[in-house]
């Protein structure tokens, strides 16, 4: 049988058990206070290194990170990889179909899991956090971060990874499209995959806009570089690979990857007392005034508005309660 | 805490009916489960597979005439890292129904052939998933 007991799994993840792993990104997917517990029995500084990979749905992210992931560990790094799919607003189901472009990995060197979004929008899931700090726990190097194929707002990756690449491929709308806000904005490295398919005026287009956006790039230093790949063949990996070690050192060294680092654990932080006052709320105050008020706001003798005051000032009156 | 049921839905060996894999993961999707496609694989990946996406059941598509000697040698996989009885294994395809008891003594839990419905698949995941 499987086994749910945390001291067991806890041991056996610091032997570096596969299961182990396995299994506790389960308990903590399922279950987000449970991490607290899971991570008080580590003390290692967090240094892993995070790369977010993001882009439209279609254009090859799956395929790259195989690429990626096995040149990495060609290397000699231990790599954990995270990929998002959707979860259906309908069904709560998922069809997580990210591992079939994955078939080249290295079992011994690369734990590769897929997570459904679970109703989360910013193109990450709830848990992936959580998850990145695991697989540092457990020893991985790399952490590869795959989001939910975006479309122009799912922009949560930038507050979590290191470096980011924004993948695009050619025949996806005109100049135009590039200056737009949103995710066009928030890639380290403009990939433009599927180079087979004619990238070549795509990339220029980005790269003369990158010429253009001295505003964004006056604030990091960075001018984000555009390469092109092919990620069936491996064509130009290396030279991606090349450029996340060139945007690693120039955060290092500008004391951005610092900044990045707390910024993530100051959003986590905040996401946490986010999730318990809510989660307070909702199982000690809400179910009364769903009984008593709900149908009085459907009926329009209270108003929305005065309903989450006096939830709030319900709330407030048993914290004070608790305090005497 | 529960989470969905996940499932690790995978076809060994070389065989490209993939009509069959795509509507049974597609019926487990809607019936709220989250599905692991796997595609293409060997039974080696197919159990390491099963390990790190931590599912409760694996679900095998066959129907290349090779049913019993890729779930035989599934099941041997996962004897031989101790994990025998782990998963839920069910087995799916183009498989003639004086095979079905010969599977499930190697191990199937269930067998689907042709004309299967989506609902009684289901509802025998739900019933045997060990949650």
């Amino acid at each position: 049988m499987r086994t749910d007991n945390l001291e067991e799994l806890i041991a056996k993840f610091k032997q570096k058990d596969r299961r182990a792993l396995a299994r506790l990104i389960s308990l903590i997917e399922n279950d987000p206070e449970l991490a607290g517990k899971v991570f008080k029995h580590f003390n290692k500084p967090n240094d892993a290194y995070i790369i977010g990979i993001t882009g439209p749905p279609g254009v090859g992210k799956s395929t790259l990170i195989n690429q990626l992931a096995q040149k990495l560990a060609e290397e000699g790094k231990r790599i954990g990889i995270i990929s998002i799919d959707p979860s259906s607003p309908f069904s709560g189901g998922a069809f997580l179909g990210d591992r079939i472009r994955m078939s080249g990995l290295q079992q011994d060197k690369i734990f590769m899991r897929s997570m459904a979004s679970r109703g989360a929008v910013g193109g990450l899931s709830r848990a992936t956090f959580d998850i990145c700090l695991l697989y540092e726990a457990f020893g991985m190097d790399i952490v590869i971060v795959e989001t939910v194929g975006a479309g122009q707002s799912e922009v949560e990756v930038l507050h979590l990874a290191d470096t980011i690449l924004v993948i695009n491929v050619p025949g996806l709308g005109d100049s135009i499209q590039c200056q737009k806000a949103g995710i066009i904005e928030i890639g380290d490295i403009l990939v433009v995959n599927k180079k087979d398919l004619g990238g070549e005026e795509i990339a220029v287009q980005l790269d003369l806009i990158l010429d253009d956006a001295v505003m964004y790039i006056g604030q990091t230093g960075w001018r984000p570089p555009v390469v092109q790949t092919n990620s069936i063949s491996g064509e130009g990996i290396d030279e991606l690979i090349e450029e996340i070690w060139n945007h690693k050192e120039h955060i290092e060294l500008a004391g951005i990857l610092e900044q990045k680092r707390q910024k993530r654990l100051k959003d986590k932080l905040i996401a946490l007392i986010q999730f318990k006052i809510l989660n307070y709320v909702m199982q000690h105050i809400y179910p009364t005034i769903e009984k008593t008020k709900l149908n009085n706001i459907y009926e329009n003798k209270y108003n929305v508005y005065d309903v989450a005051q006096s939830i709030y000032n319900d709330f407030f009156s048993q914290l004070k309660g608790r305090e005497s | 805490m529960a989470g969905p049921i996940r499932v690790l839905m995978s076809k060994p060996g070389i065989d490209g009916h993939w009509r069959g894999i795509v509507v049974v993961s597609r019926g487990l999707r809607d019936a709220g489960m989250e599905v692991i496609f796997g595609g293409f694989q060997t039974c080696e990946q197919i159990v390491e597979t099963a390990i790190e996406e931590d599912v409760d059941m694996i679900g095998l598509s066959i129907h290349s005439g090779a049913h019993i000697g890729y779930t035989k040698r599934v099941v041997d996989l996962l004897k031989e890292k101790g994990l025998n009885g782990h998963f839920l294994l069910l087995v799916g395809g183009a498989i003639p129904s004086k095979d079905f008891e010969v599977l499930k003594e190697i191990g199937a839990a269930n067998v689907y052939g042709p004309g299967s419905l989506i609902k009684d698949i289901v509802a025998f995941i739900k019933e045997h998933v060990k949650k």
